[in-house]
C-alpha cells in the first residue's frame, strides 16, 4: 500500500527537482511513446518528464544540456546496403530500454538513457543489459556512454567502453580518441594528418579560428557537440505501425450482405486500434481471401484523416455493396495504411449529442458520395490567377476540409461580368446582339495557347440563327426560340480571325 | 353500418387526418431572402423556404435560373456565426461547367462547393438524398431531365431532415405532373423579359412575378 504513495511521491520530487535543474518546459509528446513494446508503456510514469526533456534538447540552446546521457552502440561487421531496415528492427529492440532511440547512419543507435538509470538500477547494470541485448541477437557490438551524442559515438567507434558521466571527465577521454573514429571525409583527416594530428587531444589543442578556416567550421562544432558544449538535436525513431487483421470463415460466405456482418467486428478493433494510438488513416486495403482464386484486394480511399467507426464502416460497406464477388471468400484481412497524426478539431465530446444538423461531417458525406460514383465525379473548383478566361479555374479533387481560404479581393475582378456557366470548348456564333462590353483579354502568348479576344454580354438574337448545336444545347429540347430576348450569353470576337464564338451562359 | 356514432375524438385520432395545430405548432422556418424584393414579397416568410425542396421547370438554360438563387447562396454562407462551419452548397449533374471566377463574384466561397458528376439519373437523385440529408449542406442544386413522384419525396424528406434547401431544375414537361415541392415555379423567356409564374406556393399565393421590378 506504500508503494502507490511514494511511488507518486517521488515522481513529483522528480519532477520538481528537474525543473528546478534544467527550466525545462513541460510540453511533450506523451502520445508520441511508443505503444507497441509493452515493456515501454508500462513503464513507471517517472520516466515521462525525462522523455520530454530528452525531445526537446534544442529549445535550449544557451546551456550545455547537463542532464543528458548517451548510450551509443557501434555494429561495425554490419553490411551497409541493408543497415536501414535492420537498425530500424534494432530500434525497436532499443525501445525496450528507453523511449528515445535515434538512428546514426550507417551502421550506429545512440539512446538516451538518462531517465533509464533509475528504472534499471544504475548505469553498470543498465549498459549490461543493453549489451545482452545486442549479445542475445548474435551481433557483434561495441558500445560507450557518454554525456553527449558524439562523444559516445566516437568512444564507441574507438573501443573506449567505460561509461562516462561527468562531463569534466568528458575532454581528458576524448583526448585518446584516434581522429578516424570522428569519420569525418577523408580529405580532412588527411589533411590533419599532414598537420601531424592523428588524436582528438592534438585537435582540441588548436586555436578555433585556425581550425574553422583549415578544416570546415562545421568540424569545430562537431568538437563542441562532442564536448558537450553545444546541443545536437537529433530526431527520434518512431516505429512505423498499421493496422493488420485478419478473420477466417467457418464456412464460405458468397452474399457481400454476409460479409458486411463479418467485417463489422474487423472494424471496430481498427477503430480501437486508432483511438488508443491517437491517430488515423487516409488509406484502407481489405482483402477478401478464396479457396483457389488470387485474393480480391479492395483499396479505399479516405477524403480526410480519421479513426471514426461508423466513417471506416460506411465507406467499406458502400465498397462492398458494389462489388462483384468473383468466387465464395473463406477469409478476409484489414490492412491500414500508415498512420497520421489526427487533426485535433475532429475529436468533438459533444459531436454525439449536437443533435441533428451534425450527424454527418463534410469529409464524410464526400467519402460517401465517392465510394460510389467514383473518385473522379467528385470536386471542387477553385481560382486560377489566369486572364485567359478558360484558364482561370480548375478542378480540386484534393477537398481542404480546414477553414477555407478566402480568395483574396485582388483575385476577384469585379469589374466585368463573369457567366455562371462555361463552355468546355468556345461554339461559333453570327455576330450577336451586344449588351455590354468589350473587354479585351490578350494573354497566353508565352506557351502556344495564346489568346486574342474581345469579349461582350450578348443577347441572343432569333433572326439570324447562330450555331444549332449551341441551340440544341441551350434548348434542351431542340426547338427554334420562340422569343428574342432572355438568354444572356458571353461572347467574343477573336481578334485575328474576326471571327465570332460563344463561351459561356449567364444562366 | 352507419348506425355508430362517429365523434370528433375518433375522427381527430385518426392518422389520415391532418390538424392545423401541427402546422402552427412547428417552429418557423428560417427564410433566405432572394434579393428581389417582389419575389420575396410573394413568398411566405419573405424569402425562399429552407429546409425543403423548391422544383424549378425550365426548358432553356441562360434565363437566370441560378442567378435567382445566388444571392440566397452567397448570403447563407456570410453570414456563418462565429465558431460554427461554413455550410457546403453541392451542385448535382450541372448542364456546364459551373465557372468559378463567375462565383466568386457573386460572393459563394468556392472553398464550400462541391460539384457531383453522376453518370445516371438514379445515381443523381442518390447523391442529391445523401447531400441533403447530411446536415452539412446548406443548399444542393440539382439538375435533371426528369423524375418521378417517388423520388421527389424521398428528397423533400431528405431536405427536411438535414435542414437543407434542395433545388431541383427540370424541364417544363413537368409541370402538370403533382410534386411533393413547397415551391414550384417555371421560367420562360417572354416578350420582353424572362418570366417567373408560381405554380404552387405552400402557404402562399400563386401566379406570375414581375422580375423586372428590383
Amino acid at each position: 500500500m506504500r508503494s502507490a504513495k511514494s511511488r507518486t511521491a517521488d515522481l513529483f520530487a522528480a519532477a520538481e527537482y528537474r525543473l528546478a535543474e534544467s527550466a525545462l518546459p513541460t510540453v511533450g509528446r506523451v502520445g508520441a511513446l511508443p505503444a507497441s513494446i509493452p515493456a515501454v508503456s508500462s513503464a513507471p510514469p517517472s520516466r515521462t518528464p525525462h522523455t520530454q526533456a530528452s525531445q526537446t534538447p534544442a529549445t535550449h540552446p544557451s546551456r550545455p544540456q547537463r542532464r543528458q546521457l548517451w548510450y551509443a552502440v557501434v555494429f561495425p561487421e554490419m553490411v551497409r546496403e541493408s543497415s536501414a531496415a535492420v537498425l530500424q528492427q534494432l530500434c525497436l529492440h532499443a525501445q525496450a530500454f528507453t523511449s528515445f532511440v535515434s538512428i546514426e547512419a550507417p551502421n550506429a543507435l545512440l539512446l538516451e538513457i538518462r531517465g533509464s538509470v533509475r528504472l534499471f538500477g544504475s548505469l553498470p547494470r543498465l549498459h549490461a543489459d543493453l549489451d545482452a541485448c545486442w549479445r542475445q541477437l548474435a551481433l557483434p557490438a561495441r558500445s560507450a556512454t557518454a554525456p553527449s551524442t558524439l562523444a559516445a559515438l566516437w568512444l564507441a567507434r574507438a573501443g573506449d567502453l567505460e561509461p562516462i558521466e561527468d562531463i569534466e571527465a568528458l575532454a581528458g577521454r576524448l583526448a585518446k580518441v584516434p581522429l578516424v573514429c570522428t569519420a569525418w571525409d577523408d580529405e580532412v583527416l588527411q589533411t590533419l594528418r599532414a598537420m601531424g594530428v592523428t588524436r582528438l587531444g592534438e585537435l582540441m589543442r588548436l586555436p578555433r579560428a585556425g581550425l574553422a578556416r583549415r578544416l570546415h567550421p562545421a568540424r569545430v562544432q562537431d568538437l563542441d557537440i562532442a564536448l558537450a558544449r553545444q546541443p545536437a538535436p537529433r530526431r527520434a525513431f518512431v516505429p512505423r505501425e498499421r493496422f493488420r487483421e485478419r478473420c477466417d470463415f467457418d464456412t464460405e460466405i458468397e452474399h457481400v450482405a454476409y460479409l458486411e456482418k463479418a467485417l463489422e467486428p474487423l472494424i471496430s478493433r481498427c477503430a480501437q486500434f486508432l483511438l488508443e494510438r491517437q491517430a488515423g488513416v487516409q488509406v484502407l486495403q481489405l482483402r477478401l481471401r478464396h479457396r483457389t482464386a488470387p485474393p480480391t484486394r479492395v483499396p479505399l480511399g479516405l477524403a480526410s484523416v480519421t479513426s471514426e467507426r461508423r466513417r471506416l464502416s460506411d465507406v467499406l460497406c458502400q465498397k462492398l455493396r458494389r462489388l462483384e464477388l468473383e468466387a465464395p471468400v473463406r477469409g478476409m484481412e484489414l490492412i491500414s495504411g500508415p498512420l497520421r497524426g489526427l487533426p485535433a478539431s475532429s475529436i468533438d465530446v459533444f459531436a454525439g449529442f449536437a443533435g441533428a444538423g451534425s450527424r454527418d461531417s463534410a469529409p464524410q458525406l464526400v467519402e460517401r458520395l465517392r465510394a460510389r460514383l467514383g473518385e473522379a465525379a467528385v470536386y471542387g473548383v477553385c481560382l486560377n490567377p489566369e486572364h485567359r478566361p478558360e484558364a482561370a479555374w480548375r478542378r480540386v479533387h484534393e477537398l481542404r476540409f480546414a477553414a477555407a481560404l478566402r480568395p483574396k479581393a485582388g483575385m476577384i475582378d469585379q469589374s466585368m461580368p463573369r457567366p455562371v456557366w462555361l463552355l468546355n470548348e468556345p461554339l461559333p456564333l453570327s455576330k450577336p446582339e451586344i449588351l455590354q462590353g468589350p473587354e479585351r483579354i490578350e494573354s497566353g502568348w508565352w506557351d502556344g495557347k495564346g489568346v486574342a479576344r474581345d469579349y461582350y454580354v450578348a443577347s441572343l438574337r432569333v433572326g439570324r440563327k447562330p450555331a444549332p448545336a449551341l441551340i440544341g444545347h441551350l434548348q434542351g429540347e431542340g426547338h427554334a426560340p420562340s422569343h428574342p430576348h432572355g438568354i444572356r450569353l458571353w461572347v467574343f470576337q477573336d481578334r485575328h480571325s474576326k471571327r465570332w464564338f460563344v463561351h459561356g451562359v449567364f444562366a | 353500418m352507419g348506425e355508430r356514432q362517429v365523434s370528433l375524438v375518433d375522427i381527430l385520432a385518426d392518422a389520415r387526418v391532418w390538424k392545423l395545430k401541427d402546422a402552427s405548432a412547428a417552429p418557423a422556418r428560417p427564410v433566405w431572402s432572394t434579393g428581389k424584393s417582389s419575389l420575396d414579397a410573394r413568398l411566405p416568410g419573405g424569402g425562399w423556404p429552407t429546409a425543403s425542396l423548391i422544383e424549378v421547370l425550365t426548358d432553356e438554360t441562360g434565363v437566370g435560373e441560378v442567378q435567382l438563387f445566388l444571392p440566397a447562396l452567397a448570403a447563407c454562407q456570410r453570414n456563418v456565426q462565429d465558431g460554427r462551419e461554413v455550410p457546403w452548397l453541392v451542385w448535382i449533374a450541372p448542364p456546364y461547367e459551373p465557372y468559378a471566377p463567375a462565383l466568386a463574384q457573386q460572393g459563394i466561397e468556392l472553398g464550400h462547393l462541391l460539384v457531383v458528376r453522376p453518370s445516371t439519373a438514379t445515381e443523381a437523385l442518390w447523391a442529391a438524398e445523401q447531400a441533403l440529408s447530411s446536415g452539412v449542406c446548406a443548399a444542393v442544386l440539382l439538375w435533371l431531365k426528369g423524375t418521378d413522384d417517388r423520388w421527389l419525396r424521398r428528397l423533400k424528406l431528405a431536405a427536411e431532415a438535414g435542414g437543407s434547401l434542395g433545388v431541383l431544375f427540370r424541364p417544363e414537361r413537368h409541370r402538370f405532373e403533382s410534386s411533393p415541392a413547397s415551391l414550384r415555379m417555371v421560367m420562360s423567356r417572354g416578350e420582353h423579359e424572362v418570366r417567373l409564374d408560381l405554380l404552387k406556393v405552400q402557404g402562399g399565393r400563386s401566379g406570375p412575378v414581375d422580375l423586372g421590378a428590383p
